[in-house]
């Protein structure tokens, strides 16, 4: 009890002459605001790349892809279709159709608008309409939709911001065959360039007898089973499935992985510099105020609350760098748009993000005023005293 | 060199404080060394990849579209190619499925070495060609499984046998080494006929071929010519040099110019505040010494000089010691980013942005320690 009336009183009369000390204090603040603002900023790219790959994802919907393999060197024959189309557990459409998709995926290059750099894109040939699917943010924007069996495709609005020759009847050669841009569409906040076109026509330019992909709508949720057993027990198609969750962050691991990767080591090379400084600082706080606390010492005041309110002080102090970093995050780099390794997404500063920029800049508080507190705490009563 | 000791001295009257400002400095500009060395590291790596090894790959894409084998007899007889070999990539696991090793498929004719990054003993290239399941490993590679010469190895492939397997075996006849640094750490050679004949889908096809021509100057215009041979073909090809693809990685990293300038400057910006107040602190405290100082016969620009010296002094020795650091760590990071390397022009860099932060933060306290007015001083006002 006396430890809690002996710290609060000791903290009050540290804050309350924080004015006469603005140097160290804002040194403190700054190299914590940097050091949070930085590592926030970062962690919203990998943040930013999950949301948008994870964006419309739906539980009951699956990926069938051929075994072991993924993504664009997955393939599955164009005779496997039916046998693909008649597995159990799949939902039936309202004209008694199973809802199974097939894409062909075809890289194309394109050239970027401002300096000219080769980048690639997917090409992807769907067997569907597109936008048929319950997908309330995919909608057109303008022209009109590809026709079945021409050479025609629609683009996504980041490739018209992107990339040049997207406009809207803009030619493009692809496979030897002059493709015509029709339409454009809008897909949520979606920053990468996607471009769709019939894929019977598309397989068709390529001499390519097979899908890369099938996305597939279960029943429910619990029907996963029965088509993995299904797939499982049909050797001859070699292919499996999964949660269309799964396949998408599969996708996005490596990635992810390497922001975070990122994010983490500058972050914490950051973190270490203000802590030296919030050290630095909270030393010649201590120092200045060694008479002070040998005379509260003197007059009865223990160790341990004089060691508790330097320690406090100092967490104080970093919590308004940890805000003001992530203010300064979302306010600078909020759904900025970026497009490291070729791969186009918005920044996303999320509470969570938030939360584990306040968690740092304690632990920064915490191991930066463990040292000056020891020293508080260890002030020779007579010899601070005596001095002048 | 008389100012030395004072100078020497004066960073040592507060050991704590001098020795935390110094781990500051090395820690900011050991990021710093890391960060630039990303930078200054893949433009460096530009200039060494090579220019008279083209990739002729599909001009859909470099990375999955493949090109039937056939056209090799016909980029074979474009002027200016000495070597043209085919080669199929793929992935495969040994053992788990964390353990990724990439397969590349190459065909072992006469000088096909030439054509590729790949140093490998005559010994092992002897070796290589005699046997349809033999395999060479990067050394990183038999660094890590211990693999050794003779060892019959079973590896896990994205490609199907023709009997639906994804097993494979290979035999290990030698190792070499990769001076491409993009080239992949963990990669093993097999041969490519041996590899296409064994396989159930995509017979007959290449993901790209490697070519070495005759003259460095004729790059070029082979690559042209060969462009030019396929153009209106369903197989249009797009042919690069290693020069010209690395330069193409580097653009591709371009959107990390703005990060990484973003961080290096909050790094500095709070070095350079937590400086300033420091030194600050530091010269209020010894307002009474630099009096005396000036006492016996110093003038103020001395004084200025002095403190400058002295936050050079820190600041130096932090730089020095933060980008010996990052050189360092570089290795362990290359493992994440290849390409990491630390030219000179870095560590050249960094020490005159130190000598910079240094005297930007130096210049308020050395103007008020040049400023004193020494009776006032003297006079009691002690430890402000």
């Amino acid at each position: 009890m006396n430890f809690i009336r002996q710290f609060v009183a000791l903290l009050r009369l540290s804050l309350s002459s924080l004015t006469s000390r603005a140097g160290a204090v804002l040194t403190i603040i700054i190299g914590v605001t940097c050091a949070v603002g930085v590592l926030v900023s970062m962690l919203a790219m990998g943040s930013g790349a999950r949301r948008q790959v994870l964006a419309g994802v739906r539980e009951d919907r699956v990926v069938v892809n051929s075994h072991g393999v993924r993504g664009i060197q997955s393939s599955i024959p164009r005779d496997a279709a039916d046998t693909v189309r008649d597995l159990p557990g799949i939902k039936k459409g309202s004209d008694g159709k199973p809802i199974v998709e097939f894409e062909s995926v075809v890289p194309i290059e394109a050239r970027r608008r401002v300096t000219g750099t080769q980048i690639f894109f997917p090409l992807i040939g769907i067997t569907g309409a597109p936008f048929s699917d319950a997908d309330p943010d995919m909608h057109l924007t303008g022209g009109r939709l590809f026709q079945p069996g021409l050479h025609e495709l629609i683009a996504s609005n980041p490739c018209v911001r992107q990339f040049t020759a997207f406009g809207i009847g803009d030619k493009r050669a692809i496979g030897g065959v002059d493709w015509t841009i029709v339409g454009h569409f809008d897909e949520g906040d979606t920053q990468q360039c996607i471009v769709l076109a019939d894929a019977e026509i598309l397989m068709s330019t390529f001499h390519n007898n097979t899908y890369t992909q099938a996305t597939a709508t279960l029943q429910s949720p619990a029907a996963y089973a029965v088509l993995q057993s299904a797939l499982e027990s049909n050797p001859t198609l070699h292919l499996e499935v999964q949660h269309e969750r799964e396949a998408r962050e599969e996708g996005i691991r490596l990635l992810d992985n390497l922001l975070n990767f990122a994010a983490y080591f500058v972050g914490s090379i950051m973190a270490i510099g203000a802590t030296l400084g919030a050290v630095n600082s909270l030393y010649s706080i201590v120092d200045a105020r060694r008479r002070e606390i040998a005379t509260l010492r003197a007059i009865g005041f223990g160790s341990a609350p004089v060691a508790a309110a330097v320690l406090c002080e100092s967490l104080l102090l970093a919590l308004p760098g940890a805000l003001l970093g992530v203010l300064l995050a979302r306010a600078l780099f909020h759904r900025m748009a970026v497009s490291p390794f070729g791969f186009s997404f918005l920044l996303d500063v999320t509470p969570g993000l938030a939360v584990i920029g306040v968690a740092w800049a304690l632990a920064m508080g915490l191991i930066g005023g463990l040292l000056p507190a020891l020293r508080a705490a260890r002030v020779p009563v007579t010899t601070a005293l005596r001095a002048t | 060199m008389k100012y030395l000791p004072l100078i020497w001295s004066g960073l040592w009257r507060k050991p704590g404080r001098t020795i935390l400002i110094f781990l500051q400095v090395s820690v900011a500009f050991a990021l710093f060394g890391v960060l630039q060395g990303l930078k200054t590291g893949v433009a460096h790596a530009v200039d060494v990849a090579r220019a008279d090894l083209l990739i002729v790959h599909s001009r859909l894409s470099s990375i999955a579209q493949p090109l039937p084998l056939g056209l090799l007899e016909q980029i074979r007889t474009v002027p200016g190619v000495k070597v043209a070999i085919p080669v199929e990539l793929t992935d495969g696991t040994y053992q788990k499925p964390d353990q990724g090793i990439g397969i590349v498929a190459v065909s072992p004719e006469p000088d096909w070495p030439s054509a590729f990054t790949y140093t490998i003993a005559p010994a092992y290239v002897a070796a290589f060609r005699k046997s349809r399941t033999a395999m060479l490993v990067k050394d990183s590679v038999a660094q890590k499984y211990g693999w050794k010469v003779g060892d019959h190895i079973p590896l896990q492939l994205a490609v199907e046998q023709r009997n639906g397997s994804n097993g494979w075996a290979f035999d290990v006849v030698g190792t070499f080494t990769d001076s491409d640094i993009g080239g992949g750490r963990y990669i093993v050679l097999v041969h490519y006929p041996y590899f296409d004949e064994a396989r159930l889908l995509q017979k007959g096809t290449v993901n790209h071929f490697n070519l070495a021509v005759s003259d460095p100057k004729l790059a070029n215009r082979v690559a042209d010519a060969i462009d030019a041979r396929f153009a209106n073909s369903s197989h249009e090809t797009k042919t690069e040099s290693l020069r010209e693809m690395a330069q193409s990685s580097l653009q591709r990293i371009g959107d990390f110019d703005f990060l990484i300038r973003a961080v290096v400057g909050a790094v500095l910006v709070a070095l350079l505040f937590a400086t300033t107040t420091m030194m600050v602190q530091s010269v209020h405290e010894r307002t009474p010494e630099l009096a005396v100082v000036k006492t016996v016969g110093f003038g103020d620009r001395a004084v200025f000089l002095l403190v400058l010296a002295e936050a050079l002094a820190v600041f130096l020795a932090g730089a020095v010691c933060g980008l010996m650091l990052a050189t360092l760590v570089l290795p362990f990071a290359a493992r994440f980013v290849p390409g990491l390397s630390m030219p000179g022009v870095v560590i050249i860099i960094g020490l005159a942005l130190g000598a910079l932060v240094a005297l930007v933060s130096a210049a308020i306290p050395a103007a008020l320690a040049a400023r004193l007015k020494v009776v006032t001083a003297l006079g009691g006002h002690r430890a402000a």
